[in-house]
Parts: structure tokens; sequence; C-alpha cells
């Protein structure tokens, strides 16, 4: 038999034998609830098993969010973007966010995976599904959202306790930053994501969020999309009062620079020298966020001495 | 270097390309981003399946993408055969008349419509493909013939138009639709489940077989349509014959797996420098060939920078051009 041929037949008897299995294998876990079928943050209905020991996470966000309700120990793998707690840099790495190896994440047998549409791809999701491996799908696009988001996966991973305690120290946090904020103006800020040409963020993305709940304006509030581009001659009438550009090892003007560049100086925010560079926790969704949440509002409404 | 194209030379040429075209397929099998010890690979090859590691890794993971890679790889090489000989032009490729351009435009408005059209994007590319096949067609018949200036001209127009309405609508996808195109445009052999290979299989055997069966009428249409003719050969079936089955043949590969460049154009090529211009002998030299280049290409893709994939279109075109100067030099003497 040609190999072509028998590697055909191959996967065609291994697929049935695996649909018969699974079949199986789904009456037995259903009669005794060691598998229940949920719907996941993005609405795609996904199998998920009791409680999950075994767990990839495919972005750096949902890595934070693994580790902070405690589940270190389960994780057995991430990707190579995930850097946030150190410990996470250790684990077996399965590759990138975008195109994670699938042999890497069958290698470490897991009982599931974790992971965002925002980072990762729709025909990975496909591909882990026909593998048998569950793609339980986080996303949020607001900063309740990231709590809510946060207690769900609390939930489906049988950590509810830690969960709603992160959550709630969360939202102290996050009152705390308003309380202290409360009617004093709103200055414009102009989040940049890249500056040649200017690209920033739309009002819908959760940066806009953050930045309002911070107590500032995000810029361009009629703008289409999630990174709308803006010519320099539509930027200065927006006028901004605040710039904030993302502290990233790939932005290499310093910010002295940009008093020289056309355009930009003459925006009130440059001349007034209201240019200021934030972590990059800003752009991750996870329990950092109220970090990246109280260092906007310090600069946006800079505490009185 | 010719080789006569006797029943006799084509087999054995063949049969000696689709023997090593199993020793690559074996060797790739046991090439990826996770280190599998060989009797791990035999043992999952001869068990037939099971669930261990090994199995799905070796059943499950490489094997479709190999099995894909030998689909793709032969489709792109006899569809640039095919339209060389068609165009008398050693510079088409399949991607020339536009065909590419028309599946990339299917995909991108199956992503920008969302739900389940975009799952269904294969689809809508392989129909973008078989609108642009019939547009560009009668843009470029003249007096009912496929006369290659005006052919040409058509397919490279209309390639030239639709990537400028790829660009458009690129601007208007969001930001993680984007990122996927981006694969797909790259070239992507991962993507398609085992059932689809079902339906692939059989399709592109059955158009390549459609070549061969005109593989006589090409040597004489390579004279001049007119010879062709005077040949007693039906010129305006063949070029139509070979026309539909170059573009159903480049359809298939792209809706699947994207665009992977330089394969049709330089895997006739390189079979002609090994075995002349009888296409009797070319197609099936053409067609494993390009299987094998493809499954080559591929595991490098895969196994280069592992666990990070290489886009499998990069990996052809930085391999191929050297081999093409490395023998195009040894031919020039």
């Amino acid at each position: 038999m040609k190999t072509k041929d028998r590697g055909r037949k191959l996967a065609g008897r291994n697929r049935l034998l695996a649909c018969v299995l699974a079949a199986a294998l789904s009456a037995l876990l259903s009669v005794d609830g060691s598998a229940r079928t949920v719907k996941d943050q993005t609405g795609r209905m996904v199998n998920v098993p009791e409680n999950p020991h075994r767990l990839v996470s495919l972005a750096p966000n949902i890595t934070e969010i693994v580790y902070a309700l405690g589940l270190g120990d389960e994780l057995v793998g991430d990707t190579e973007n995930c850097d946030f707690p150190p410990e996470a840099t250790s684990k077996p790495h399965v590759g990138t966010m975008v195109n994670p190896s699938l042999e890497r994440i069958v290698a470490l047998k897991p009982d599931l995976a974790l992971g965002t549409p925002e980072a990762n791809r729709r025909e990975t999701a496909d591909q882990l599904e026909r593998l048998g491996i569950p793609l339980y799908g986080v996303t949020a696009r607001t900063l309740q959202g990231t709590l809510a988001s946060i207690e769900d996966l609390g939930k489906v991973l049988g950590r509810q306790a830690e969960a709603r305690r992160l959550v709630s120290q969360m939202q102290t946090r996050i009152d705390r930053v308003e309380n202290r904020i409360k009617g004093q103006p709103e200055p414009k800020v102009l989040f940049v994501v890249w500056y040649r040409p200017l690209i920033t963020v739309g009002p819908h993305t959760f940066i806009a969020d953050v930045i309002r709940a911070a107590g500032g304006i995000p810029i361009g509030e009629n703008l289409q999309g999630e990174w709308p581009r803006l010519t320099l001659e539509e930027l200065l009438p927006l006028s901004p009062d605040v710039i904030l550009f993302p502290k990233a090892e790939s932005f290499s003007p310093s910010l002295e620079e940009f008093r020289g560049l056309s355009g930009w100086k003459d925006l009130r925010a440059v001349k007034d020298g209201r240019m200021f560079f934030v972590s990059e926790t800003v752009m991750r969704v996870g329990p950092r966020l109220v970090d990246a949440l109280e260092e906007l509002a310090n600069i946006i409404h800079p505490r009185q001495p | 270097m010719t080789v006569p194209a006797t029943p006799r030379n084509v087999i054995m040429v063949s049969l000696a390309m689709f023997l090593l075209l199993v020793l690559v397929v074996l060797a790739s099998l046991t090439m990826g981003a996770v280190h599998l010890p060989l009797q791990a690979v035999w043992g999952a090859l001869a068990a037939r399946g099971g669930n261990s590691e090994a199995a799905v890794i070796v059943l499950q993971i490489r094997l479709p993408r190999i099995l894909l890679a030998i689909l793709v790889g032969a489709a792109l090489s006899v569809a640039g055969t095919g339209l060389q000989a068609l165009l008398r032009n050693p510079l088409a490729d399949p991607y020339v008349l536009g065909i590419s351009s028309g599946a990339a435009v299917g995909a991108i408005f199956a992503l920008w419509i969302g739900g389940r059209i975009a799952a269904a994007s294969p689809v809508a590319a392989f129909a973008g493909a078989m609108i642009t096949m019939v547009w560009v067609y009668l843009l470029g018949r003249s007096g009912g013939r496929l006369a290659s200036y005006t052919l040409i001209l058509a397919g490279v127009i209309t390639a030239s138009f639709l990537s400028a309405i790829i660009l458009f609508m690129l601007t208007l996808l969001s930001t993680r639709d984007v990122r996927g195109i981006a694969f797909w445009l790259m070239g992507d052999l991962s993507a398609t489940p085992v059932a689809e290979l079902r339906i692939l299989a059989p399709a592109i055997v059955l158009a390549i077989a459609g070549v061969y069966v005109l593989a006589k009428d090409l040597n004489v249409l390579l004279l001049g349509a007119e010879e062709a003719a005077h040949l007693g050969v039906n010129v305006v079936r063949v070029e139509l014959g070979v026309y539909i089955l170059a573009s159903l043949l480049t359809g298939i590969a792209v809706s699947t797996s994207g665009a992977i460049g330089y394969l049709g154009l330089l895997v006739p090529h390189l079979g002609r420098m090994l075995v002349g211009n009888d296409h009797r002998m070319l197609l099936p030299t053409a067609a494993l060939g390009g299987a094998i280049l493809l499954v080559l290409s591929d595991t490098l893709a895969r196994t280069a920078l592992a666990p990070s994939e290489l886009p499998v279109g990069a990996v052809t075109a930085v391999a191929g051009a050297p081999v093409f100067i490395y023998l195009l030099r040894k031919t020039a003497g």
C-alpha cells in the first residue's frame, strides 16, 4: 500500500477510534460530571474538565492571571512572551502567541488550554479542538470586564475564592483612585502606540477605558477601529493636554526629541513638557491593570504634595 | 539533460522520484518541534493509531501536514508547467493570471463578513479563484482563442487590481483577522483538517491526470499555435483545457494553504533541466519534484526555529533561488 494511502487510512482509522473513544468517554464523564460543556468568554462552547490541573497558557496576560489565582504549579506550559511573574519564564515554552507549536502543546499533555482572541489565531483554536485539547477563550474590553473575566476564569479553574479575593482587592484600588480624582477637571490624553505614522488607541479599547478610569479623556472619541491612524494635522486641533508613550525597547526616541519634531513641537502638551512614559502593563489585560491605572492616575492627576 | 519519453523511461523516472518522496516523507515524520525517538515514530506508524503522545504528534499533526504539502507541491508545479506551455513563457507561474489574488480577496472577504462565513474562508477563497479564472478568460481571449499576449496582460492587470483591493480590505479588518490573513498570505500548511484532505486529494489527482492527458498536445503547442493546428491539434480545446485545469489546481492549492510562491515557477525549470522538454516526462517529474521540495521546505519551516515556525512561502523563496542558480550555472556550462 502506498504510504500516502496508508497514511490516509491510518488517519481515518485513528480518527474513527478517537471519535469512538471520545463518545464513550464523554458519555461516561457526563454521567459522573467530571467534564462539562460551558460557554467560554468568546461565546464558544468548550468541554472543560472539572478540576483542570495541567494548564497551558497561550498569552502573557492569562499567565499572569493563572499565577495570581495560585495555579502556578498547575501551569505546565506557556509562551515565549510570558514574562511575568519571573517564574513564568522558566516554564516549558510552546512558542509564540501567534503561532504556537502544536507538537509542543500536545507533548505537555494539558487538560485545558487558555487563550485569547486578541493574541491567538482562530486556526490555533480549531486545531487544538481537532486534537481533543479544549481551549477556553478569555477576553475583556474594559477595566470592569477584566475583573469579570478574572472571576469567570477562577470559576472555570476551580479557584472561585482566590478569584473573588483578587477581584475585590482590584476593585478597592480602583475605587480609591476614583475617589481621589473625583471632581477634578479631566485633561485630554493622547496615548501614542506608534509615532511615525501616529497611531493611537480607539475609543473602545481597554487602554481608552483605563484612561477614562484614571480621570482623562482619550483623544479621538469618534475615531474608528482599535488602532486608528492620525495625521499631525488632525492631531493639532484635538490639542491633547497629556501625551503618553508606552515604555518599550522598540521605542527609540527620547521624549526630548519630540520637542524638535515638526508638527509635534506645536502641541501644547509638548511645549508644557507633559509627555510621559508609561509601563507596558497598561496593555496587559490582567491583575496588573490596576497598577497601570494607578500609574496613569498619578500622571494625569499628580498628587498634591 | 533530455530523457526520451518512452513509457519505460517515464515509469522508471516516476518510480525513482516516488521512492525519493517516500524517503523524504518518512524522514520528515521523524522531525519536528518535539524530539521523538525513532522507535516511537515507527511504533506510532505501525500501531496505526492509539492515543500516545507520539501517535498524536506523528499521525495527527505531522502526517496531515506532509500529505497536504505533497498535494499542494504537486498541484502548483503542474499548474506552473501547464501555464508555461500555454503561455509559451518561461516566466509564467500559477499566480501570474491573478488566481491567487482572487483567492486572497475571497478569503479576506469571508473574514470581513465574519461569523460562520469566516470559518468557511477556504471555500470563499476557492470561489474567488474561480471567478477570477472566468473573468481573466473573458478579458484575455481574442477571437475565441487564448492568445498568450492578451491573456498575460489580462491576468497581470487583474492581479494588480485585486492586490489593491486586498490592501484596502486589510485596513477594514480587525487586528486579529489581519494577523490571520498574514499567515495565509505567507503560506500555511497547518490549518487544513484531515477531512478536507479526503476531498482535496482526488480533486488534485484528477486535475493533474487531466493535464497529463494533454501532455503530447502541449509538446506540439510549444511549436506555436498555427504549427500546432497544422499538425492536427485542436488548439482551442487544448488551450482551454490547460487553462481551466491549471486554474483549478492553483485555486485549490491557494485556498487551502495560501500563497506559496516560487514552486510553480521554479519546479518546471528544474524539471526541464533534469529530463528535458517532453511533457510526458516533464509532468510527472514536476509533480513529484514539487511534492518533494514542498515537503522539505515545510519540514525546514517547522524545525529551523522550533518552536517558532517560519512561513513556508519564505522558505521556498530563500531555498529555491540558490538551488535554481546552481543548476542554471551547471547547465549553462
